[in-house]
């Protein structure tokens, strides 16, 4: 089965995010054995940030990697896993508020592709970065 | 607008409404959008005196014992070209330049009084930028420790620790007075090493925070805003784009560089210095001498430090003028920078030039409210909702923040409720 | 005629006002006021200071029949009255209110009143000091009844009943010495000369000194003052605080010491007690008050009682002391009445419990804090002040013959600086109201009357002996007249005022 770098590889719709990953220098980790469970935004989710914003961090990977980091989380957790989770502890080390179980949101955002099995963990596809704080 | 929600019930509702429009907490009048880019405009220039000495001192200045001369800035830095601002910087989001402005060399070079004297008697006569200000928020912001929680942690790391001990190592190589005083009081040291990386996380905060004042008048001054809340948009845009700036801590020794934090750290600009710098600044701060006095027997000084409210957003801005107290040297640096349109607009009103420092005291305290608006639609929209999702639940999210929020400001030295009306001045 | 210009040119000056337009009218009135005491100060150069009896007499026939005769001259006592008389007016017209009602007649009737003023002090005569005495309530019945504040009708009518029976004892006094006494006319020496018997001397003190008590005022006749200087706006209140109350002790001075002497010398010491009951009973009243005007006002009646406690006492150093405080008094009290007023003005209250803060360097009125705190130290006796010397002179003089009367005294100077610090530290210290502090920016002209006292303040607390020299030969002279008293008290205290022997030698002189 393929990683999770895989899947959002061979997936139309996430360029941002492999481009990022693949600048912030995650995709070792990416690949490595999790399991993890990933919050990944899909490019409409990156478009809504202003242009500077994604431009400045490519250029600083340390601080892009920590924002990614704050989309992935320890662990297999299916969706009817989350359902019963009102918050789980992001690599990054803040907390991701589960603030609507049907239909799934994670913190602001909203799932909408859930439950995408990677060999190394879950994938989630969510509309909208999520930030800490 | 959120047309699906009933009205708030709280006691700043009618600014929390404002907010779910997209406005600021500053009423939008042409009076208000005058003033306040006035006074950015005049907060830009010793700003960026300040950004460049806070990381003149973090970085060169260091660890000297007497540190006389820490605010005779050396042409180096007045010369250090802005990150996000001029043309040699590598992700240009301001159209500014990168060099110091041209109103802070001349007044480096002349003073207010217009001559050529040294330094030095400029210094002794004060007339020069109040560092102290910046300083007093620096101390702010390291004293009030439990607001930036990750950045604090790594002070105290092995890691940090080994680096500042070659820092100091070479920074007083050959010195063994103080090379032997460091081997009896290790911690002193590491104290001052963590000031000093207050300084730099200051300095980088404010080295983004003096080109948007600047870009802000200029676009003002060319007809660009239409009204506070676009002034308001303008700087929620500018945190967005610089949120993820590397904050860090170098430490120069010569020519060699000692990473005391490093950039690969990971801290942020937004998360590590906006945001902390908003609550140690415009919210809690400390009780500065000579106001007022205060009883902390009688529980006149909180006990717990989060519950301070001694910031620019409660500020009792009347008693101005007193020696030494920070905000008034703040007041006192952009008295010389104002726009000739704000000293005429402070000519019209109450004293004139009596009690300019007041006037643009409030005025200073309008525009941050303002910048504080910026922080939390900022917030609003990088943690919550936008303003016109069209899921009433998420609405209703927003309005529990927007509300959050407000309650901050509903204790009696809050100046919110005054910023309403333009007689407050 | 040297004399009589010190009356006719405040009277010119308020008919010159009638003729310019009304916009012009304060203008013209500083004027008037102002080259009266130039000529003041010149005189002060002319003055013979080794002549003890009144020099530059002037007299004309007027009604002969009545004994009635126009007959002026000055001494140094009369001197120092008019100089204040004609420095306080030009003060007080200084410190009107540009926008004030009426101004033609307002100006008009505020030179009057300082002219009648100084024609009561150069007098010569008693019928022709009892026209002035009394004429002068006339523009101020005037001033207080049309520009004062609240309750201003009240006050006017109040003040004019008291006054006038002040008036009337005075006259039955007057008649009394001139029939008893035997006097061909109602001339000083005409009255001089009478010799009365010790019974008919205490007989006649009585009318004088209920009448010129009224005036003064003392404890329990002092029921009108408060009320009328409340009411009176600033430049009145200085002209009735700071001159008309300095008539009344120097009434007694001239009728009940000089020219009773012997009946005096008996009730001297019931005068003595009165003194001090007033100095106590006031400063206790003004510790109470909530409305710093009102303080003032009864601050000022307490300070009265110092006059009179040197004129119970009656020797050349209480005397000198005595004649100096009733100059002290009107510069403090002028300078403590016009801040007042300023703060009511900017500030729109003179409430204790409103007033806050106002020494705040940009949004207060740092300039009127500061001045009203030396007028204060001023009052309260601290030294390099010129009320010090006054009040020393006046303690150390008495204390040798009433000593008892002279300790209360002082211990009235130590409630004067409990009230002081009341009031300053209400109003000038403490945290400035930021729902309240727009005040108006005060001017320089608003300024300009205070500096003025200050100066004079400062420079006669430094050098009391610009003050003390033009009393002192009235006073060697006064006491020569009453028996009993000392005259020994002068180079005692010459160290003890000044520190410093050569600059009280001329005293001696």
């Amino acid at each position: 089965m393929a990683t999770i770098v895989d899947i959002a590889i061979d997936n139309p719709g996430f360029e941002t995010l492999v481009a990022a990953v693949k600048a912030a220098d995650l995709v070792e980790t990416l690949q490595g054995h999790g399991p993890f469970t990933v919050f990944a935004p899909n490019d409409d989710a990156f478009a809504k940030l202003p242009p500077n914003t994604v431009n400045n961090l490519v250029q600083n990977p340390p601080q892009l990697a920590r924002i990614l980091a704050y989309h992935v989380v320890a662990g297999r957790w299916t969706s009817a896993q989350l359902a019963d989770t009102s918050e789980l502890i992001s690599l990054e080390g803040s907390p991701i508020p589960i603030r609507c179980h049907s239909p799934l949101e994670v913190k602001n955002a909203s799932v909408i592709a859930a439950d995408i099995e990677a060999s190394n963990g879950i994938v989630h596809v969510i509309d909208t970065v999520i930030l800490m704080g | 607008m959120s047309t699906s929600l009933p009205p708030s019930t709280h006691p700043h509702a009618d600014v929390i409404h404002r907010l779910e429009a997209g406005g600021s907490m500053l009423p939008d009048t042409p009076e208000n959008l005058m003033q306040i880019i006035g006074i950015y405009k005049a907060y830009a220039v010793p700003m960026d005196f300040y950004w460049r000495d806070l990381l003149y001192i973090g970085e060169r200045v260091f660890l000297q014992p007497l540190p006389f001369f820490k605010y005779f800035l050396s042409k180096k830095y007045l010369d250090r070209h802005n990150t996000y601002s001029g043309d040699r910087s590598s992700l240009r989001i301001w159209r500014g330049r990168g060099e110091a402005h041209p109103e802070l060399t001349e007044f480096i070079d002349q003073g207010a009084s217009g001559r050529r004297w040294p330094r030095l008697l400029h210094h002794l006569g004060h007339d020069r930028i109040n560092m102290e200000f910046a300083e007093a928020c620096m101390r702010s912001m390291f004293w009030h420790e439990d607001i930036n929680p990750k950045f604090n942690a790594y002070l105290y790391t092995e890691e940090y620790k080994t680096a500042a001990d070659k820092a100091i190592k070479a920074y007083f190589k050959g010195n063994i007075a103080m090379l032997g005083l460091y081997k009896l009081f290790p911690e002193m040291f590491l104290e001052q090493v963590r000031q000093a990386s207050y300084y730099a996380n200051l300095g980088l905060f404010w080295e983004v925070m003096a080109p948007v004042f600047f870009e802000m008048s200029d676009i003002y001054d060319e007809g660009g805003f239409k009204g506070v809340p676009d002034a308001m948009d303008f700087l929620v845009n500018g945190i967005f784009a610089v949120a993820g700036r590397p904050i860090y801590h170098h430490v120069y020794v010569g020519d060699e560089c000692f990473a005391i934090i490093p950039k690969s750290a990971g801290f942020t600009w937004l998360y590590e210095a906006a945001l902390p710098y908003v609550e140690a600044i415009f919210y809690r701060t400390t009780p500065f001498r000579g106001t007022k006095s205060y009883d902390a027997q009688l529980n006149q000084v909180p006990r717990d430090q989060a519950d301070f409210h001694y910031g620019i957003l409660y500020a009792d801005v009347f008693p101005v003028g007193s020696a030494g107290i920070p905000p008034t040297l703040l007041m006192h640096d952009m008295l010389r920078f104002l726009p000739p349109y704000l000293e005429d607009y402070y000519q019209q009103h109450c004293r004139g030039e009596d009690d300019q420092l007041i006037q643009l005291g409030i005025t200073f305290q309008r525009s941050m409210y303002n910048v504080t608006s910026a922080v939390i639609q900022a917030l609003r929209a990088a943690l919550y909702y936008p303003l016109d999702d069209p899921n009433p639940e998420h609405l209703l999210a927003n309005r529990q923040f927007f509300e959050q929020q407000m309650d901050r400001l509903t204790r009696p030295e809050a100046r919110l409720r005054d910023i309403q009306v333009s007689d407050y001045r | 005629m040297m004399l009589t210009l010190l009356i006719g040119l405040p009277l010119l000056g308020a008919l010159a006002i009638l003729l310019f337009p009304a916009t012009k009218a304060k203008l013209v009135a500083l004027w008037g006021a102002g080259i009266p005491l130039l000529w003041n100060i010149w005189l002060f150069s002319q003055f013979d200071l080794g002549n003890s009896s009144f020099q530059w007499g002037e007299s004309a026939a007027w009604l002969p029949v009545l004994g009635l005769n126009y007959e002026l001259g000055i001494d140094g006592l009369g001197l120092l009255m008019v100089a204040l008389n004609t420095l306080l007016t030009w003060i007080a017209i200084y410190s009107a209110r540009p926008d004030v009602e009426r101004p033609r007649l307002f100006y008009s009737l505020m030179l009057m009143t300082s002219s009648v003023i100084s024609g009561a002090f150069l007098a010569q005569n008693f019928l022709l000091f009892f026209l002035f005495y009394e004429a002068c309530l006339i523009p101020l019945y005037l001033l207080i009844n049309i520009w004062g504040g609240e309750r201003r009708s009240y006050a006017a009518t109040k003040f004019l009943i008291y006054t006038a029976i002040s008036g009337a004892l005075i006259l039955v006094g007057g008649f009394g010495l001139l029939w008893l006494g035997g006097a061909e006319d109602f001339s000083y020496a005409a009255l001089a000369e009478t010799n009365l018997s010790l019974q008919w001397q205490v007989l006649l003190l009585v009318p004088f000194a209920i009448g010129f008590g009224i005036k003064v005022p003392m404890v329990p006749l002092h029921t009108w003052l408060p009320d009328t200087y409340v009411a009176a706006s600033t430049p009145v209140a200085i002209m009735l605080g700071g001159v008309l109350a300095k008539l009344g002790t120097y009434g007694l001075l001239r009728f009940g010491f000089s020219l009773l002497p012997d009946g005096w010398a008996v009730i001297a010491p019931w005068i003595a007690i009165w003194a001090a009951m007033t100095i106590i009973y006031c400063a206790f009243l003004a510790i109470v008050q909530r409305d710093i005007k009102r303080m003032v006002a009864y601050s000022s009646v307490s300070h009265m009682g110092y006059v009179l406690l040197g004129t119970a006492a009656g020797n050349d150093l209480s005397l000198s002391g005595c004649i100096a405080q009733m100059v002290a008094h009107g510069l403090v009290l002028a300078i403590l009445f016009n801040l007042v007023g300023l703060i009511e003005a900017k500030v729109g209250s003179r409430e204790l419990d409103q007033l806050n803060g106002l020494m705040n360097p940009v949004r207060g009125l740092p300039f009127v804090s500061a001045t009203l705190l030396l007028g204060a130290m001023s009052s309260a006796g601290i030294p390099g002040l010129v009320s010090f010397a006054a009040e020393f002179a006046v303690f150390q003089g008495s204390y040798r013959v009433f000593p008892w009367q002279a300790l209360v005294g002082i211990v009235g100077t130590g409630l004067t600086a409990v009230y002081f610090v009341i009031l300053l530290n209400r109003t000038c210290f403490g945290r400035l109201d930021n729902q309240r502090a727009y005040f108006p920016k005060v001017s320089f002209n608003e300024k300009a009357p205070a500096l003025v006292l200050v100066i004079v303040i400062i420079a006669l607390g430094v050098q009391p002996n610009w003050l003390f020299r033009w009393s002192e030969p009235t006073a060697i002279q006064a006491i020569e007249i009453v028996p009993g008293t000392q005259t020994v008290t002068l180079e005692d205290m010459g160290d003890l005022l000044l520190g410093d022997a050569s600059s009280a030698t001329p005293l001696l002189d």
